[in-house]
């Protein structure tokens, strides 16, 4: 394909008019869902429902239904939780820290990857309440004054992970929310029915699209993504000190908040290709998102995965080159040792599969990139793993050596967050436009003035 | 839309620019070679950081135009050429390594035969910690660098005339090749320039750490000869606030990025407490260095930080010229707290006036090796396709 | 008709953005002040063309973003420094890498907080969905792909047919007359919705209590707290016995352990003599444990009188004649063994102790009946003090 590179490429494809924008957004939500929307609501909730038993069980039982026992004290629980977490980051990537590269391209997938991320923020916090057995209790968290006097240990990166997962959950629900609300103003003025417009007028606020306040709103929305930049990269840093102030060998490892950011992000555009492509295809979005959307997200999955490479390299030759047996045996024990088979799915799908992207027929072809998104997805929940287990399980006494192993419930649990990540995703694409109106009109084909901007 | 050239006649760089900075550059020489007879190990120690400072900004200016090919960005390409120039320094270095190469022995422990003899621990690292193979690392560095130095400059310079739509894309493969690479060498270099120097300790962040300073580095050279080029009408008249914002933008970025860095090693050494890590930054620690370290974080995140928040700020050209300066500065003051604490010393830190010298003859080496490209290319890739999209770019 | 007569402004539809950017700058030049202009979407530059300042947002987000961070840096160094001091993991009371963290995330979360609610509720008077432009055509309009502009009456040049020309002039569609509405009544005051809060309030917090105070504690809820584990005071589910502990090995001697030879004899024939010397700290140590251990029976100056009374009989007085002139390893061997209805003391108070104790009772004794000589001792030592 020829580019040229003196005109900038349309961010919108097909020459749509403003109001055939919003009339393509906004048409899942006037119609009534079809068979396929009830097939797929139908998986995701069985799934949600197996986890819920599992779930019950757990809470009946406590969880010593789970796999996780000595040497292997943090199983499929934190594995799960980082995951999640994860997925999480995309959603705040693509809406902050493009919006900052003024990266016109975001505004299409922006909304949807927002949605996803308080989602996945949602089952990542299941995990770690659920593992601290009595949920109830979780409210001990958070410090409040209490009859004993007590504070919460402020120094602990589990409390940290408290406070990060839930500003960063709060701050991803206003964000989303401040970019509803314009489209929720436009959805106000479109309805017919009487009790959706009630509806709509409560979240519009009121909203009238003047000029005086998109002022404060864009510099509100430039503050905020100012804010979720660093937020970002805060909470996965975060979550990575769970692992690295310990002393625990495989843990402990200076790179590990830069490299679970980059794996974060990369695991995070994995997913948001993932469900895209079935969204893009249902919903008819083919020209708002389009194969340059794709193009330019799998660019960042084979950027993120290198820099994920370059983790897992530099481990390696710094367990070397720091002359410590025990570092030295835990990167050996990783990669050749009991669960040589799952550092090897993480290799191959986190740095070898995206390597396929180079190839630009790849990059621009959906079962090509569906193929690699799951199999990065499965990979980076295999990094997690491979990070908790393989350094947990051979510690320093060998008496004490054992092998982890997942039981049914531990299964049904991770089958269960994503029965309600994607029931959350299917009922969030009827409920609400999933590509935000205003912003997409803001960059459709002879939206801005022509003298600014513009070509002269 | 038109295929009209775009129409700038650059101003010719006055004379006495080179002057400039022929005078100091001479004066940082014999400086410099005072130093050497003064002192040897301490002028030897700031000789690296110089060394270190002009690695920084030469292959942190590749990997800026790799940067600009790569994302596709519009907004940094009226500016492009002044990163090329900033780029040569890179040739520089195969001369400028020269000193340090035929003075390993002095500047790294691990050189001494009868002290890693009786390490256990460095003989474990002698595999990797010895001079052939150091010598070679560095050479293939210097190489690897050149030859990217030279494929990008050259098929930006040939554009000038051709116009020639494909040599964009033929950079942009470039760049994608070159960022892995640059990744791989970068890391190479601050283990075996910085860390190597105290061999017993390792970090596995270090290399990011030293990558976020060399980006910096060349960043505000960049901005501050922009800034001052614009200021004296040597730019394109169309170059406007919204350009120096992203200048001012990037700059507050990466010192983000090295503040974030910079605490994240410090947060988990300091968390572990482990013998075998700790001792590296207890050393930074003791002494007049507990001033030093603190300064760090003083110059290095907090002024640069407050200067470059607000949103006018960035655009203000007193400020980022300000900016820019004190962000070499704090280059320099970073590599000077990863390096001098090496030299071996009695009584913790001292200041000594030769740490002053070799700074100087940096200043002379960037202004020289600006006004000599300057002088033999155009300020302006004037065949660049995506030209024209950057000089009407606007946030 | 939903509307009063009184004219809130005009506004007028252009079909493109530049259109308005070029009716902006015009109706702005013309001098009229209170003007909006109403988009689907930010339109590049009119903010400039309608003459507006730069959002002062910004001060907001910076003066929560700085109170956060400060209230969260003070808050933990209160709470792990002063208020209840913990060490944790040999690190420093105050241990600035480790408050970081969540001295960010507060800064962050109440900066972005602050920013939006100030944003929504101090600059936009939000929610409001009562103002007169909402519900007209024009906002329909505007809402999808059309540029709009309203002059409100309120401004000082505001002249109906003066502008409906000008806006002509400029090239608009259509041009609309807006009405202020009908004043509502907000049906928050109605009895009914009323009704509804206090209903829902009440359904609220029964649901709240039955939750917290019932319903935790009925089956399936109150399954994890049955445990399988010892609780004090309870039988064991463990072991058959019944017992949580288990005994030790027969012949286990625990650490530190001395035997006592004359355990268990009321009259023993010979007693241990005393090793330590009435040293100062010696009989501060005894005084301490004497007036812990002893002195709810003995009394505080051991003469008998306890404070327990009546519901424990008085111990005679340790000043007769028989207590002083029984030896040191008797009274030792009576703390340790016990006597009469004393129990045995041995397990309250170590060996070291109860030496210490002695040596406090012959204090007691001593200062009851001193001599003449003591008294001397005193007044030469006072003397000194007063000189």
């Amino acid at each position: 394909m020829k580019i040229d590179y003196k005109i900038e490429p349309p961010v919108v494809e097909g020459r749509l008019s403003l109001s055939q924008i919003e009339e393509l957004v906004a048409k899942p939500l006037e119609t009534r869902p079809d068979k396929k929307f009830f097939i797929a609501i139908g998986i995701s909730g069985t799934a949600l429902l197996i986890g819920i038993i599992c779930v019950a069980i757990t809470l009946h039982y406590g969880i010593g239904m789970w796999g996780n026992n000595q040497p292997v004290g943090w199983g499929f629980g934190i594995v799960n939780f980082v995951f999640w977490v994860g997925i999480g980051h995309a959603g705040t990537l693509i809406s902050a820290i493009l919006f900052l590269l003024r990266q016109k391209w975001r505004t299409g997938i922006a909304r949807f990857a927002e949605a996803m991320t308080i989602f996945a923020v949602i089952c990542a916090g299941l995990f770690p309440i659920l593992h601290t057995g009595r949920p109830w209790l979780g409210g001990y968290l958070f410090p409040y004054p209490n009859q004993h006097g007590l504070w919460i240990n402020f120094t602990s990166p589990l409390i940290w992970d408290v406070f990060a997962v839930s500003t960063y959950f709060t701050v991803s629900l206003v964000f989303w929310y401040i970019g509803l609300i314009p489209d929720f103003a436009s959805l106000r003025e479109r309805t017919a029915s009487k009790v959706k417009k009630i509806i709509y007028s409560i979240f519009s606020l009121g909203w009238r699209h003047s000029n005086r306040n998109w002022l404060h709103y864009e510099k509100a929305y430039l503050l905020l993504a100012g804010f979720a930049t660093p937020l970002v990269l805060s909470v996965h840093t975060i979550v990575s000190f769970d692992f690295a102030v310990s002393i625990m060998p495989g843990w402990h490892t200076t790179i590990f908040p830069p490299y679970f950011v980059a794996g974060a992000i990369f695991s995070g555009f994995a997913m948001v290709v993932t469900v895209l492509i079935f969204v893009r295809k249902i919903f008819n979005l083919e020209h708002i998102i389009t194969l340059n959307h794709f193009d330019k997200m799998n660019k960042v999955i084979m950027a993120t995965g290198m820099m994920v490479g370059y983790a897992y390299a530099m481990e390696f030759f710094i367990a070397w080159y720091s002359g410590n047996p025990f570092e030295q045996f835990v990167i050996i024990n990783r990669a050749f040792g009991p669960y040589a088979w799952a550092y090897w799915i993480m290799v191959t799908c986190n740095v070898v599969f995206p390597q396929l992207f180079w190839i630009k027929k790849f990059r621009r072809s959906i079962p090509v990139m569906l193929a690699i998104a799951i199999l990065v997805n499965v990979g980076m929940w295999f990094e997690r793993f491979v990070i908790t287990v393989t350094s947990l399980h051979r510690d320093y006494l060998p008496s004490s050596w054992g092998y982890f192993t997942p039981t049914l419930y531990d299964i049904g649990i991770l089958v269960g967050s994503f029965g309600l990540f994607f029931t959350l995703v299917i009922l969030f694409t009827k409920t609400l436009p999933v590509v935000s109106i205003s912003e997409v009109k803001a960059v459709a084909g002879g939206a801005q003035p022509s003298h600014h901007g513009g070509n002269h | 839309m038109s295929n009209s050239a775009i129409e700038f006649k650059a101003k010719q760089i006055p004379d006495t620019l080179s002057k400039l900075g022929l005078i100091i550059l001479a004066i940082g020489v014999v400086l410099g070679i005072l130093a050497f007879y003064t002192d040897h190990s301490r002028a030897l120690f700031n000789y690296l950081i110089a060394f270190m400072f002009l690695l920084s900004v030469g292959v942190g200016s590749i990997f800026l135009i790799s940067l600009e090919y790569i994302t596709g960005a519009v907004w940094s390409v009226p500016f492009r050429r002044i990163v090329e120039f900033l780029a040569s320094v890179t040739i520089l270095l195969f001369i400028l390594v020269i000193p340090l190469l035929l003075n390993m022995h002095d500047l790294f422990h691990w050189t001494h035969t009868e002290a890693v003899a009786g390490d256990e621990i460095l003989k474990g690292k002698s595999p990797y910690l010895n001079t052939s193979f150091f010598i070679i690392r560095v050479l293939a560095g210097l190489v690897i660098w050149a030859f990217f130095y030279f494929a990008f400059t050259r098929n930006s310079k040939k554009q000038d005339l051709s116009q020639d739509q494909h040599l964009t894309t033929k950079n942009i493969r470039l760049s994608a090749v070159f960022i892995p690479i640059f990744a791989i060498t970068i890391t190479v270099s601050a283990v075996d320039w910085l860390m190597s120097l105290e061999p017993h300790w390792f970090s596995t962040i270090f290399g990011i750490y030293f990558f976020s300073g060399t980006v910096l580095a060349a960043l505000a050279a960049a901005t501050l000869i922009v800034v001052l080029l614009k200021e004296k009408g040597f730019l394109h008249p169309k170059i406007i606030d919204d350009h120096l914002y992203s200048f001012g933008a990037l700059m507050f970025a990466f010192i983000n990025f090295w503040g974030y860095i910079a605490f994240s090693q410090y947060m988990l050494i300091w968390y572990a407490n482990l013998p075998e890590e700790n001792f590296w930054f207890l050393h930074r620690w003791e002494g007049g260095w507990i001033v030093v370290s603190i300064l760090l974080i003083i110059i290095h995140f907090v002024v640069p930080y407050s200067a470059l928040l607000s949103q006018p700020a960035k655009i203000d050209p007193k400020r980022l010229k300000f900016a820019s300066i004190w962000i070499m500065f704090a280059h320099l003051f970073d590599l000077y707290w990863l390096i001098m604490p090496n030299l071996e010393s009695e009584h913790g830190y001292s200041f000594s006036s030769i740490d002053l010298v070799f700074p100087v003859s940096v200043v002379g080496i960037l202004i020289l090796v600006f006004n000599y490209n300057a002088k033999k290319y155009n300020l302006l890739p004037l065949g660049d396709p995506k030209l024209e999209r950057g000089l009407n770019f606007r946030l | 008709m939903n509307r009063t007569d009184k004219i809130f402004g005009i506004a007028a539809l252009f079909d493109t953005p530049d259109a308005i950017i070029n009716a902006a700058e015009k109706v702005t030049a013309a001098g009229y002040k209170k003007i909006d202009v109403n988009t689907p979407y930010p339109v590049h530059g009119m903010n400039k063309a309608m003459k507006l300042k730069p959002s002062k947002l910004g001060f907001i987000t910076l003066f929560f973003g700085l109170s956060g961070a400060a209230f969260a840096m003070l808050f933990m160094f209160w709470a792990m420094s002063l208020e209840y001091p913990m060490i944790i993991g040999g690190k420093p009371f105050f241990s600035l890498p480790a408050f970081i963290p969540i001295t960010f995330e507060v800064t962050v979360l109440l900066a972005t907080l602050s920013t939006v609610i100030g944003m929504l509720t101090f600059f936009f008077n939000y929610p409001n969905n009562n103002h007169p432009l909402n519900g007209t055509a024009y906002i329909k309009a505007v809402a999808v792909d059309k540029f709009g502009i309203c002059i409100e009456a309120s401004d000082n040049k505001f002249d109906k047919d003066v502008i409906e020309q000008l806006l002509h002039h400029l090239g608009a569609n259509e041009i609309e007359t807006i009405y202020y509405p009908k004043d509502e009544v907000y049906p928050i005051f109605q009895p009914k919705y009323l009704m509804f809060l206090a209903a829902t309030a009440i359904a609220t917090s029964l649901v709240t209590y039955f939750v917290l105070n019932k319903l935790m504690f009925m089956d399936p809820f109150n399954w994890m707290m049955v445990q399988d584990k010892l609780i004090p005071q309870e039988k064991s589910e463990v072991f058959e016995d019944g017992f949580g502990m288990r005994k030790p090995v027969e012949g286990t001697v625990a650490r530190g352990f001395i035997p006592y030879p004359f355990m268990g004899e009321p009259t023993p024939a010979d007693v241990l003599s005393n090793p330590f010397l009435p040293t100062r700290e010696n009989i501060e140590l005894g005084k301490k444990k004497y007036l812990i251990y002893c002195s709810p029976c003995h009394g505080n100056y051991a003469e008998g009188d306890s404070r327990l009374r009546g519901q424990f009989p008085n111990p005679p007085t340790l000043h007769s004649v028989r207590s002083r002139e029984m030896s040191d390893g008797m009274l030792y061997h009576i703390i340790t063994n016990g006597q009469n209805i004393m129990p045995s003391y041995a397990s309250q108070v170590t060996r070291e102790e109860r030496w210490a104790i002695v040596n406090y009772i012959r204090v007691l004794q001593r200062a009851k009946f001193a001599r003449e000589s003591d008294l001397q001792e005193i007044k030469k030592e006072s003397a000194a003090n007063v000189e």
